[in-house]
């Protein structure tokens, strides 16, 4: 077959199709990692994900009669690969779901042009809270300065007064690592404790000596961890080896994952994570997952990594997505929604204690709510600890303190808007508060 | 400023001199480490000078594959035999695929051809293991956990036994090596081939079993650096950013120096620890090593191109 006949039969197929039904799906791809430096953390959640949504295809026929097509672009958690992946699925993207911070803040000014809604659960630039700015990012149901507030608030707790009290940021030196300082660093002048940021390089993530040798000689009462990947087993390494009393060690929620203190098992026993989800094995999805997902083999998981905290997250993140798609369903009256109207669905999110037990999440997610100028949540989380073998809960539901830091919030998205002029501004959200 | 530059970091390490001796021994058993990986590119060079892109990602094949095998039911030690057959096959085939059709092509066509090993590696290694963080057997290998606790001048010194283990396993690897280079047949024809490729072929000298020895002995000191860094953090893909830190003991040592990449590995292990802790964190935020061994790497190229220990080629046009 020449150039030209393939030319000619290509044209008559696409016009064939063209003609016939073509089967409709709610297309939500998945900017995923399960390749690279960071693939240790993202393979279970990006399973959970996937799952969450295979368990909705098959026991449901979808959402709203329509079939979710979960596809993953492969990122490696590369910044350049994650923007090549948002440009080729933009055309019929629903959502984007960049998963990391670095594409998050290169996709973010892109948004106002292509209107496609990013959803950053528990990640992304924390200022993305104020919907009257960041009218299609959404980081729900909680994000960084959140969790930065509640280990704050939880030490507060333990110690009572932090005043001369001192605290080691252990850190990727990487936009996500650096993202809660400033409300840290607020907390720090407000509460009269010193903050020691210590970041941690790409290429020293598996070799923390030093960082661990500048702990040692810095003495702090507490070591808050905001890593990722590899970076956070070599620092529960360390942290073990240089004897460092885990209880005082606490990390962000994506320092809470499972394999990464099997490393170390017993010797871990105090470590630490605020996180916004709890993997609860006996809730409803779960077993409806085990059901129509694990057991059919449509799954990539293993029971061990099903019962983690990681993968319990994947779903709970896919089961906000979906509820979002629902609620937009619902509100417009059609199954084939748009990306326009799947905005208004994150914005419209009612995660009550009824509504998580329809959906079959108890106790996984605790209860949030979304607006048009709220786009967080600001669920709160549990502290959660690990007690040598798994991680259990160690404290009641934190809330944030979210008004102390709410001007920080509304001056960084003020600031981000200008530095990205002109930044069109939700305006219909800003004049009904 | 020029106190906290050239009196105050003294006074510290004359002060506490147990964290000086604890910053001295971890920078030593990462100097260990960053040598070994130098080392696995230097014996490739010297043989075929082909700087290999691939020796980072062969460490965390040899490791996964150990991992692997174990997790497959194979005792310990079993398994790594098994795994430096898995190595000695990966060199017979990179010899015979890859570098053998390739032979009399310009050195950045064979560069380019280990970049396209290590994606390969990479596909191949995530296909059969998966990309999760993997426990090293360290314990089923009979590799020692516990720690020794000293008190040097009144002061604390932890000696991790792994880390001593490691050292002393490196020593004799080196020592090994060194020896069969030196006092063996098929040594001394892998330092001929390193000498002058033409004169070596003519004297009958196989480049293709050389080849494969070489790839062969670059794949065993890649399963013990594995096993050495996946024991402190575990195995994953990550430890292959690790051999990106043995390009600068490359540069300062010389590329076909045995001895540069163990000097060059240890001065760059132990001084990147002390500018970091008594320079790099109280005075530029930290996190120099990132970019301290690449710097004090071109400062000794300014003065020696050709490294510390390389050889000065002169080429007359």
């Amino acid at each position: 077959m020449n150039h030209f006949t393939k030319l000619v039969a290509a044209a008559v197929l696409a016009g064939a199709t063209g003609g016939a039904a073509v089967a409709q799906e709610l297309f939500v791809p998945n900017l995923a990692y399960r390749t690279g430096p960071f693939a240790a953390t993202g393979i279970p959640i990006m399973n959970g994900q996937a799952d969450y949504f295979t368990m909705l295809n098959q026991r449901d026929g979808g959402i709203g009669g329509v079939p979710v097509n979960a596809e993953e672009c492969e990122t490696g958690y590369s910044t350049e690969k994650g923007v090549e992946c948002y440009e080729k699925l933009k055309g019929e993207a629903l959502v984007t779901q960049p998963w990391s911070t670095g594409i998050t803040l290169q996709v973010l000014p892109k948004t106002n042009v292509d209107e496609i809604p990013i959803y950053g659960p528990g990640y992304g630039f924390s200022p993305m809270a104020d919907g009257t700015t960041f009218k299609w990012a959404y980081n729900t149901p909680s994000g960084y300065w959140d969790a930065a507030d509640m280990i704050v608030q939880y030490i507060e707790g333990q110690e009572g007064d932090l005043e001369g009290k001192k605290f080691a940021f252990l850190h990727l030196d990487h936009p996500f690592g650096k993202e809660p300082l400033p409300v840290l660093e607020q907390l720090a002048e407000e509460k009269g404790f010193e903050l020691v940021p210590i970041p941690v390089g790409l290429n020293e993530m598996q070799n923390q000596s030093a960082q661990w040798l500048q702990i040692r000689r810095e003495r702090p009462d507490y070591v808050i961890m905001w890593g990722w990947g590899a970076m956070n087993a070599g620092a529960i390494t360390e942290a073990v080896k240089t004897k460092f009393p885990m209880e005082n060690f606490i990390g962000v929620w994506w320092a809470g994952h499972d394999a990464d203190l099997n490393l170390v098992g017993e010797e871990g026993a105090g470590y630490k994570s605020i996180s916004w989800s709890f993997p609860n094995m006996d809730a409803p999805v779960m077993q409806d997952i085990k059901e129509y997902v694990v057991d059919e083999g449509l799954s990539q998981t293993n029971p061990e990594e099903m019962e983690g905290v990681f993968y319990g997250r994947g779903v709970v993140i896919s089961a906000i997505l979906g509820e979002a798609i629902r609620v937009a369903q619902d509100e417009y009256d059609t199954a084939e929604i748009t990306p326009a109207q799947l905005r208004w669905g994150f914005e419209n999110l009612d995660f009550s204690e009824e509504r998580i037990a329809e959906l079959g999440l108890d106790g996984m997610v605790p209860p949030f709510q979304t607006s048009c100028e709220n786009h967080t949540g600001h669920s709160g989380g549990w502290m959660l600890e690990w007690d040598g073998e798994q991680f259990v809960k160690a404290s009641d539901l934190l809330r944030p303190n979210v008004e102390s830091y709410s001007d920080l919030i509304d001056s960084s998205a003020a600031e981000y808007a200008e530095s990205n002029a002109p930044w069109p501004n939700n305006e219909e959200c800003a004049a009904t508060n | 400023m020029l106190r906290d530059i050239f009196i105050t970091p003294f006074v510290d390490m004359v002060e506490a001199p147990d964290f000086l001796m604890q910053v001295l021994w971890e920078g030593l058993v990462s100097g260990v480490l960053y040598a070994l990986i130098a080392l696995g590119f230097v014996l490739i060079f010297r043989s075929s000078r082909i700087l290999n892109f691939a020796q980072g990602i062969m460490v965390v094949f040899a490791a996964l594959t150990l991992v692997g095998l174990h997790a497959m039911g194979l005792p310990a030690w079993i398994a790594v035999a098994a795994t430096l057959a898995v190595m000695f096959v990966l060199a017979v085939t990179i010899e015979r695929v890859v570098l053998r059709p390739l032979v009399g092509q310009p050195d950045i066509i064979l560069f380019m051809a280990t970049i396209g090993i290590t994606l390969f590696l990479i596909g191949l290694g995530e296909t059969i293991f998966g990309g999760e963080n993997k426990v090293m057997i360290t314990g089923e290998l009979g590799i020692p956990t516990g720690d020794t606790v000293l008190e040097p001048f009144g002061g604390l010194l932890i000696l991790q036994h792994l880390d001593i283990t490691v050292v002393l396993v490196a020593v004799a690897l080196v020592g090994a090596l060194l020896a069969f280079l030196n006092y063996t047949r098929m040594g001394r024809a892998i330092r001929a081939l390193g000498d002058d490729h033409q004169a070596a072929l003519s004297v009958g000298i196989s480049l293709q079993t050389i080849w494969v020895l070489v790839w062969f002995i670059a794949g065993i000191i890649a399963l013990v650096t594995g096993i050495a860094w996946g024991a402190r953090a575990g195995v994953s893909f990550a430890l292959e950013v690790i051999a990106y830190k043995a390009l600068p003991v490359l540069m300062l040592g010389g590329l076909e120096s045995i001895t540069g990449a163990i000097v060059g590995g240890l001065m760059i292990g132990v001084l990147e620890k002390i500018f970091e802790i008594y320079w790099g964190q109280p005075l530029l935020g930290g996190n120099t090593e990132a970019w301290f061994a690449f710097v004090l790497a071109l400062i000794v190229l300014l003065f020696r191109p050709q490294g510390l220990f390389g050889e000065r080629i002169i080429e007359r046009v």
